[in-house]
């Protein structure tokens, strides 16, 4: 059970690295060490925080609770043959709004800043989660129906019944959550975290006003992010099921894939124009929606419902 | 198999005449293709009830509206002539208007007699085809625009037809050529779900109320006919109406075996309700003459569905309303043509004075619209005061006097346009020099106008026999 | 097997409303030809002769090649890549594609009764209402006849659902009547570009009296 753990936390220190270098080879560039990544958060952390006189005691808070939601979120997802952390019935339930009242108090705090940018970049952030909200419930609830359990583990234990539903409807979720991971860690082509102009930003204009010790928690949260819905990924790709081993043989790989993946998606492909990214968003939900409709078919439970 | 043969002998006709410069042997063509519709009529008329074919009979009500297509084809070949000469100087374009014709009245045969409701569907498509292209023929943007809508709105229409059928088959079909026969329908519709039934009545009749002028779709049908060339909508008031009367009284002739047929009932009596509704509003609004009379077939169509709508009782005055409605609407759209050739425009606000003008055009034109809007002696009114007398009786009394109050407005509407063209004052831009007068061409209305009235005072014993035996075989 | 082709095909019905290119709606029908294929040639109970060269001419040449490559001639010859303007942003109309899905599937499901497959009589449903959704949102006519052509698929899939199955000679003619109107359809909207220079239902509002 440890084990897992300490894997995600590993991943999730790592992946942004990986990304960057894969990214710069892409480009032909040399390129930062895979590690680069986490040393400038040490030397973030070292450094003295400056806060803003507008802001309140919340914007101190923020990035420590956001910081502490998504640890707790670690906890509650499998890897290897044991349960989680924490694992109990509907935990997947508990685990996005853990997700969700992490961005809440980071919104509040862009908010407390009272810049205008920080405003609209939380609008954004808030508007954008609250569209790709709907895909992950619809996924993580279509699969919970078609297995018949309701916690992260019992539900990645019974994921492979042989049949070609299964593997469409696995297929179709690792689609679906890889871009929502990229919404949720804005970046392409939702968002550019490369970006230069506060008008066209979405995250990056949040945390400007962030310094120090709080930046660097804010982007280990960043990687903890990955790591998560990496894992989730990995768990829908090589369900427990397997044997203990070969899941943990896979999941570095199934991470540097996974982080190869981003590289690739946000060199090759442009940035959405601001107003068609609900819309792009929302298609997301509309194909989970399907999803969800033919596994209420296929067990006829939709007299169950009104 | 005698159908087979007029399909091919008209299709070689339509093929000989498509790219033909010739003028003699285009009105050759057009008079072999009368005699030979005639000589259908007459050979349907012997076969009475006969199979022809798995997929045609020949049923009375078939033989009574193709005999009328019999007989509106001659006058409507004669003004063809006028109206080639007056307007067509392409002498290929001409070749192809009566090729185009002839396709058109082809594939009404088809669907007056076909037993079958895909063969229905598809030669309505025809119909489509034949008349976008004719209504496009003077190639200019207005008629492209009309063109356009008619077909698309026509094809849309169709689609929603096909997945009608698709549902009526659900229950019938056993892949063989007979499952889809009216006659089989009618034999199996109690098998078939009455939610599927409905619905696939709903679709069909939805789809082919583009060809007979009502709501839903009527908005393309009034703006093609509008634009169409008054030979085109002297057969596309008359003869496509009745197609689509056909078809869908064959639908109805089925779901009314049914337990769906109240509800049957009361859809039709809502659609022609609103039709009239709609059309009497929209008549205000009118400036053209084609457009007034295309409003005047939307009436008198929903008068029609509205008598079918009560079922036996109305089908009588339903059918002799489509007979005399025919031959009058062709007898005003061939006497629009020649009001459009003296004013030069078919614009009301263009016309005037025609009474002082052309004093016996403008009597037939009186005749005609007395005749068309039922004013007492005309026989129009013998078949709606039976349809108003069935209401009545079935205890509709309301909407038969909704019906009659409706039915002032349009005759007040339609005569007040027609006053500004009889004694109006001329209009300025008048050129009396380029005027084009002929004084044989109204003799031709006044018989079809003498024919409604002999069809609605005097009717022949053996087509009284045809339209009893129509009402009889509702079931 | 079956039930992954019909989510596909439901999930080319959202996409007609996420692309704003012209080419991809064209794209789109003809992999929906190409999946009513597949699903038609896995629902074929016994191998005939006649019903293969049928559904293939229906689907795999007609609805996948034949129509998408005219298509794309009219368009290129056209000039026509981006759409005109919509009735609806694209934003509410995904949103409505969804709520028609749904709808669909539970309509589907409390009509359901011996002779229907549910499954197919969903996916139709919401392909045919999609497919008039399509024409209704869209000012540029060349949509219009992606619109029929979508509910022309539903009807298809509606066929499937309801197992009516008509005589040879009866499917190819509405086989090839369905193919003249789309012909005849694309030699209008040609004729319209070039007298009207643009496809936008705008510029046809002369017949109003």
């Amino acid at each position: 059970m440890g084990v897992g753990l300490v894997l995600i936390l590993i991943t999730s220190l790592i992946f942004p690295g990986i990304v960057s270098v894969v990214k710069a080879k892409i480009a032909g560039r040399k390129g930062p060490r895979v590690m680069q990544h986490f040393y400038d958060i040490i030397r973030l952390m070292k450094k003295g925080n400056i806060y803003s006189r507008t802001t309140g005691f919340l914007f101190q808070l923020a990035p420590i609770i956001y910081f502490s939601t998504l640890l707790t979120a670690v906890f509650f997802i499998p890897v290897g043959n044991y349960k989680a952390l924490l694992s109990f019935e509907g935990d997947f339930v508990m685990f996005a709004y853990l997700m969700a009242s992490g961005r809440f108090i980071m919104i509040i705090a862009a908010m407390d800043t009272g810049s205008g940018f920080e405003g609209m970049g939380a609008n954004r952030e808030a508007f954008y989660s609250l569209l790709a909200e709907p895909v992950f419930f619809i996924i993580m609830g279509s699969i919970a129906l078609h297995t018949g359990h309701n916690s992260f583990y019992d539900i990645f234990s019974n994921l492979y019944v042989e049949s070609a539903l299964t593997y469409f409807v696995s297929a179709l979720s690792v689609y679906l959550i890889f871009w929502v991971s990229m919404i949720e860690n804005s970046r392409l082509p939702v968002d550019d975290p490369q970006t230069h102009l506060e008008l066209t930003m979405v995250h990056e204009v949040m945390v400007l006003d962030h310094s120090g010790f709080e930046l660097g928690l804010i982007q280990l949260a960043g990687g903890l992010k990955f790591a998560i819905f990496g894992s989730l990924i990995f768990n829908l790709v090589l369900p427990i099921q397997n044997s203990y081993f070969l899941q943990l043989t896979f999941f570095p790989i199934v991470q540097v894939i996974y982080a190869v993946l981003v590289a690739f998606v946000e060199s090759f492909r442009a940035r959405n124009k601001m107003m068609r990214n609900a819309q792009w968003i929302i298609t997301l939900s509309a194909l989970s929606i399907v999803v969800f409709l033919t596994i209420l078919i296929i067990h006829e439970k939709v007299g169950m419902l009104p | 198999m005698a159908l087979l043969f007029f399909f091919i002998i008209s299709t070689l006709l339509a093929l000989s005449v498509f790219s033909n410069k010739n003028r003699s042997i285009n009105f050759s063509a057009a008079s072999i293709y009368s005699l030979l519709h005639i000589s259908l009529s007459i050979y349907a008329y012997i076969n009475l009830n006969d199979l022809d074919s798995v997929y045609y009979k020949f049923d009375s009500l078939g033989i009574i509206l193709n005999g009328l297509l019999s007989i509106i084809l001659i006058p409507v070949f004669w003004h063809i002539r006028y109206f080639l000469d007056r307007y067509i100087p392409d002498r290929k374009m001409k070749g192809r208007f009566i090729s185009l014709i002839i396709i058109l009245s082809t594939a009404l045969s088809s669907i007056y007699f076909a037993d079958n409701i895909v063969i229905v569907w598809v030669s309505l498509e025809i119909t489509t085809v034949a008349v976008t292209f004719l209504i496009y023929h003077e190639r200019y943007p207005d008629a492209l625009e009309a063109a356009w809508k008619f077909l698309f709105i026509s094809s849309f229409g169709i689609v929603l037809a096909f997945i009608g059928i698709l549902l009526l088959s659900v229950k019938v079909s056993n892949a063989q050529d007979s499952s889809l026969s009216y006659t089989h329908l009618q034999a199996v519709s109690h098998l078939i779900d009455p939610l599927f039934m409905k619905a696939a009545f709903l679709l069909l009749v939805t789809g082919y109320s583009i060809k007979m002028n009502i709501f839903p779709l009527y908005p393309a049908t009034v703006d093609a006919k509008t634009i169409a060339p008054f030979p085109v909508n002297a057969l596309t008031s008359t003869a496509v109406l009745n197609g689509g009367f056909v078809a869908i009284f064959r639908l109805y002739s089925i779901i009314s075996g049914t337990e769906s047929a109240v509800w049957a009932n009361r859809v039709l009596l809502i659609i022609g309700m609103t039709s009239l509704v709609i059309m009497s509003v929209q008549l205000f609004k009118v400036k053209r003459f084609s457009r007034m009379f295309a409003y005047s077939s939307m009436e008198h169509m929903a008068l029609v569905i509205i008598a079918l709508s009560l079922g036996k009782p109305g089908l009588y005055a339903a059918i002799l309303h489509i007979m005399l409605h025919s031959l009058a609407k062709t007898g005003i759209f061939l006497h629009y043509g020649q009001i459009r050739a003296y004013y030069l425009s078919g614009w009301i606000h263009d016309s005037g004075d025609y009474m002082k003008q052309n004093g016996f055009s403008a009597l037939v034109y009186l005749l005609g619209l007395m005749t068309a809007t039922a004013v007492p002696p005309s026989g129009l009114f013998v078949s709606e005061y039976l349809i108003l007398r069935a209401l009545f009786s079935e205890g509709y009394s309301y909407i038969a006097i909704a019906i009659i109050v409706l039915l002032s407005v349009v005759m007040y509407v339609i005569f007040k346009y027609s006053m500004q063209l009889l004694y109006g004052k001329l209009p300025d831009n008048f050129q009396k020099d380029k005027a084009i007068i002929n004084k044989y061409e109204p003799v031709s209305q006044i018989i079809l106008f003498g024919l409604v009235f002999y069809l609605a005072y005097f009717t022949p014993g053996f087509i009284k026999e045809l339209m009893n035996s129509v009402v009889q075989n509702l079931n | 097997m079956m039930i992954v082709l019909l989510i596909i095909f439901a999930c080319t019905l959202i996409y007609f409303f996420l692309s704003e290119r012209v080419e991809k709606h064209i794209n789109l029908l003809a992999v929906q030809g190409t999946l009513l294929f597949i699903i038609a040639f896995i629902n074929l109970i016994e191998i005939n002769v006649l019903g293969l060269i049928l559904i293939l001419l229906e689907t795999l040449i007609v609805k996948a090649i034949i129509i998408p490559r005219f298509l794309n001639r009219i368009r290129r010859t056209n000039n026509l890549n981006r759409l005109v303007e919509n009735y609806i942003p694209f934003f509410y109309s995904v949103l409505i594609i969804t709520a028609i899905i749904i709808a669909s599937f539970f309509t589907a499901y409390s009509i359901r009764n011996h002779f229907v497959d549910v499954k197919f009589l969903a996916i139709a449903l919401s392909t045919i209402l999609g497919g008039i959704y399509f024409t209704i949102v869209h000012k540029n006519i060349f949509n219009h006849i992606v619109g029929i052509m979508i509910v022309e698929n539903g009807a298809f899939l509606l066929s499937l659902a309801v197992g009516g199955e008509f005589p040879f000679l009866v499917s190819m003619a509405v086989l090839i009547d369905i193919l003249i109107a789309v012909l005849i359809i694309g030699i209008f909207i040609d004729k319209i570009g070039s007298a009207f220079g643009n496809m936008s239902t705008s510029s046809l509002n002369k017949l109003k009296d």
